[in-house]
């Protein structure tokens, strides 16, 4: 029995020992562990309290910031490093072009580079590049260089360099000033760059009388009035170097006026209407390969018209385009023609051009489009019988009809065929595939 | 040509003659919700014009001559932003719109830059579609971005036109708090929704979606603003069924064909809901255009 009560009693002794000794490790331990969970508490709450202290003060900061962004106005352009660079864009257009004709010459009128027929076979037409930006909260500047081939080497044309006056200049509402180069407001067309035309060439009157598009160098001040039905009016000076102009030696021959209005037809049609004058002096201008050269004063006088019906209200889906323009030129100076011999003959006449065209959107992919262009050349004095300015009483005249296939607002392909009758039993049957691409930003175009 | 000069002279001195200048602000709202939002916190103390009508896509609309006389005249744009009027608005700006209302002035208010835009883009290029940088703009289809507009807006208003602030934060405060009774009733209504599928042609109600729990099952076109393709169709109609998706939304202007197309293959009900109010002067109320996208949800989750 005593041989078992010892060692339990030992064991129960021992056991007893080393839990308490346990015990007493252990409140040790516990003591050094609160002890330091307190520092960290505290260190911890201290480290609370600075960052609360911190977050309040975002939190008011946040608030006033937000507050003073509601009250400043929201701009739609983040800042990144490179956000001030200006906006760039490119266009592509290339054309196969097939004619049944091997020359082609308005008859009646000097028409010069641009005017002409394009080049037969396959060619890209010009490459654009655009930059534009504000400049500040004054000005804005836009360039249009136009990279072309021209007599069997690329050129740069710049079609477009200016600057434009922002609402912050502090001029009256809805004045704008431009000044620099630029597609002048004449007409409808001409201020439109030729990539977004709905046809692959321009319509007679503009390859007539303005080589394309008239852009000279110069200014334009123009104003939105302040009236309920929307009407605009401009004025500008000129340099007098590009074509219906050239060689100008004052440097600032010609002047333009123009006024528009336009409005809606219910809730899904609008239409605008304008009337400009482009009247001005040449010493000079080249036209038919520099074979022709006309001195003296040229008046041109245009009227323009524009109607879009949107049956659904979307210009995505179904949409018409009605648009005309008349043209009316008058000139009183001297002609000279090198190749008929027709030197400074005194010349004083009206001649008049015209295009009308519809196009139809059939779906946001289709349309397709058909335009009429004529001209009426003036009549000739018997020193220029024969020359080019003489169309032996034919009015040369334009059919085109094309249907293109949109892949998105940055790309188009268009099939168009023309048929030109441009002197008397003589027609030229074209076909014309054209692509139309713009990478980059692309500016909104004009209504 | 003299004659034609006199002409031109005339209409130029008649215009310029003084017009009567209406004290009223001027506001003008590029979609029919902003002006129907601007009419309950303005009420008649602004005149109100709205470009564009519900059933017209903001996207394609042309900067046309209307346009610019309005925004000639306009002392506030409101409008949605996010680059949604990105092709028009930037072109009526230039043509005729006061210094007062240009990007960062006062009165331009863009309703995208002050709520958080869903469906930002992770890549910006042209071959994904018509992608907008700053994120999905279709804002207005969550309810509780209008309680937000609204408040944005009186506090715009009141700057604007200080002699009628209080007038302006009574009828806000008034607007807000009817807002906030009509979005708890709205929100119960929600749980019939919660979690249902739901197919859309283009993405025009991803915030509709978004606050009311429904989730996208499908896109019907393969790119935001590309028309959808035969056979991208084919491969959303083994994605849709009924029993993972309760309708396939579409607003007035999309193209009615793929929608009815995928109806006809998958069973899935087609629907056509109203992306917005009226266009002003025309009635037409924010809260009516919830409880009626609603009620036609309702309707179609019933179903079997």
């Amino acid at each position: 029995m005593i041989n078992f009560v010892f060692p339990l009693t030992l064991c129960i002794l021992l056991l007893n020992i080393t839990t308490t000794s346990n015990l007493n490790a252990q409140t040790k331990n516990t003591d050094s562990i609160l002890a330091e969970i307190n520092t960290l508490k505290q260190s911890y709450e201290s480290r609370l309290k600075t960052l609360e202290t911190k977050i309040n003060e975002l939190n008011q900061k946040g608030k006033t910031e937000q507050r003073s962004e509601k009250i400043k106005g929201t701009s739609s352009r983040k800042v990144k490093n490179n956000s001030f660079n200006p906006s760039i864009g490119i266009v592509f257009n290339g054309k196969l072009a097939d004619y049944t004709k091997t020359t082609s010459e308005i008859a009646g009128f000097g028409v010069a580079h641009e005017g002409e027929r394009g080049r037969e076979g396959l060619g890209i037409g010009e490459t654009e590049l655009n930059f534009s930006a504000n400049a500040d909260n004054k000005f804005y500047g836009s360039t249009t260089a136009a990279i072309v081939r021209e007599d069997g080497a690329d050129k740069i044309e710049l079609e477009e360099a200016y600057v434009e006056t922002l609402p912050g200049l502090g001029l009256p509402s809805g004045v704008r000033l431009k000044a620099g180069r630029a597609f002048w407001s004449v007409g409808y067309l001409n201020e439109i760059h030729a990539h977004a035309d709905d046809f692959a060439d321009r319509p007679l009157p503009y390859r007539a009388y303005l080589n394309k598009a008239y852009n000279d160098d110069g200014v334009q001040i123009s104003m939105v009035l302040p009236t309920e039905r929307y009407l605009e009016i401009g004025t500008g000076l000129f340099r007098g170097d590009d074509f219906p102009f050239g060689s100008s030696t004052s440097g600032r021959s010609a002047h333009s006026g123009y006024i528009r209005t336009g409005g809606d037809i219910g809730q899904n049609s609008s239409w605008r209407m304008g009337a400009s004058t482009l009247i001005g002096t040449t010493d000079g201008r080249k036209s038919n390969e520099d074979n022709v050269t006309f001195v003296g004063d040229s008046s041109i006088f245009a009227v323009d018209g524009r109607v879009i019906l949107q049956p659904t209200g979307n210009s995505k889906d179904k949409e018409i385009i009605l648009q005309g323009e008349y043209f009316r030129r008058d000139e009183n100076g001297q002609y000279t023609d090198a190749e008929s011999g027709a030197t400074s003959v005194n010349f004083d006449g009206i001649s008049s051009g015209y295009y009308a065209q519809a196009v139809l959107k059939t779906s946001a992919a289709w349309r397709i489009g058909a335009r009429y262009s004529k001209m009426s050349p003036a009549d000739v004095p018997a020193g220029l019988a024969g020359s080019a300015l003489d169309s032996s009483g034919h009015d040369p005249v334009t059919y085109s009809v094309m249907t293109d296939w949109t892949s998105s607002e940055y790309g188009r392909l268009r099939l168009q065929y023309n048929r030109e009758e441009f002197s008397q039993n003589d027609a030229d049957n074209q076909l014309i595939l054209q692509y139309v691409v713009s990478i980059g930003a692309h500016g909104t175009h004009s209504f | 040509m003299t004659k034609i000069k006199l002409v031109v002279v005339t209409v130029l001195l008649s215009a310029l003659w003084p017009i009567s200048v209406s004290a009223k602000l001027n506001i003008f709202a590029c979609e029919p919700e902003w002006g129907a939002l601007a009419k309950e916190i303005a009420g008649n103390k602004a005149k109100i014009y709205v470009a564009t009508g519900p059933d017209q896509d903001a996207h394609y609309i042309r900067a046309k001559p209307s346009l610019i006389a309005k925004i000639r005249r306009a002392d506030l744009l409101f409008c949605t932003g996010a680059s949604l009027e990105v092709g028009w608005l930037p072109l009526l700006l230039q043509r005729g719109a006061s210094a007062e209302v240009q990007p960062g002035q006062l009165g331009y208010l863009m309703a995208a830059d002050f709520v958080k835009t869903l469906e930002k883009p992770l890549m910006l290029d042209r071959s994904l579609g018509d992608i907008h940088p700053e994120g999905n703009p279709h804002i207005h289809l969550d309810p509780r971005n209008i309680a937000k507009l609204a408040k944005i807006l009186e506090e715009r208003l009141s700057i604007l036109d200080t002699q009628n602030a209080s007038f302006y934060q009574a009828r806000a405060r008034s607007f807000t708090r009817d807002w906030g009774l009509l979005l708890a009733r709205w929100n119960k209504r929600l749980s019939k929704l919660k979690g249902r599928g739901i197919a859309v042609h283009h993405r025009s109600w991803s915030y509709l979606l978004a606050w009311s729990g429904l989730t996208e099952t499908a896109m019907l076109e393969e790119k935001p603003g590309i028309a959808p393709t035969a056979m991208y169709l084919n491969r959303v109609n083994n994605r849709v069924s009924t029993k993972n998706t309760i309708a396939i939304l579409r607003t007035t202007f999309d193209d009615s064909e793929p929608s009815k197309w995928l109806m006809e293959k998958s069973g899935v009900p087609a629907i056509v809901l109203p992306f917005s109010v009226p266009r002003l002067p025309k009635e037409g109320s924010l809260a009516a255009l919830f409880n009626n996208i609603l009620t036609k949800l309702e309707n179609i989750a019933v179903r079997p």
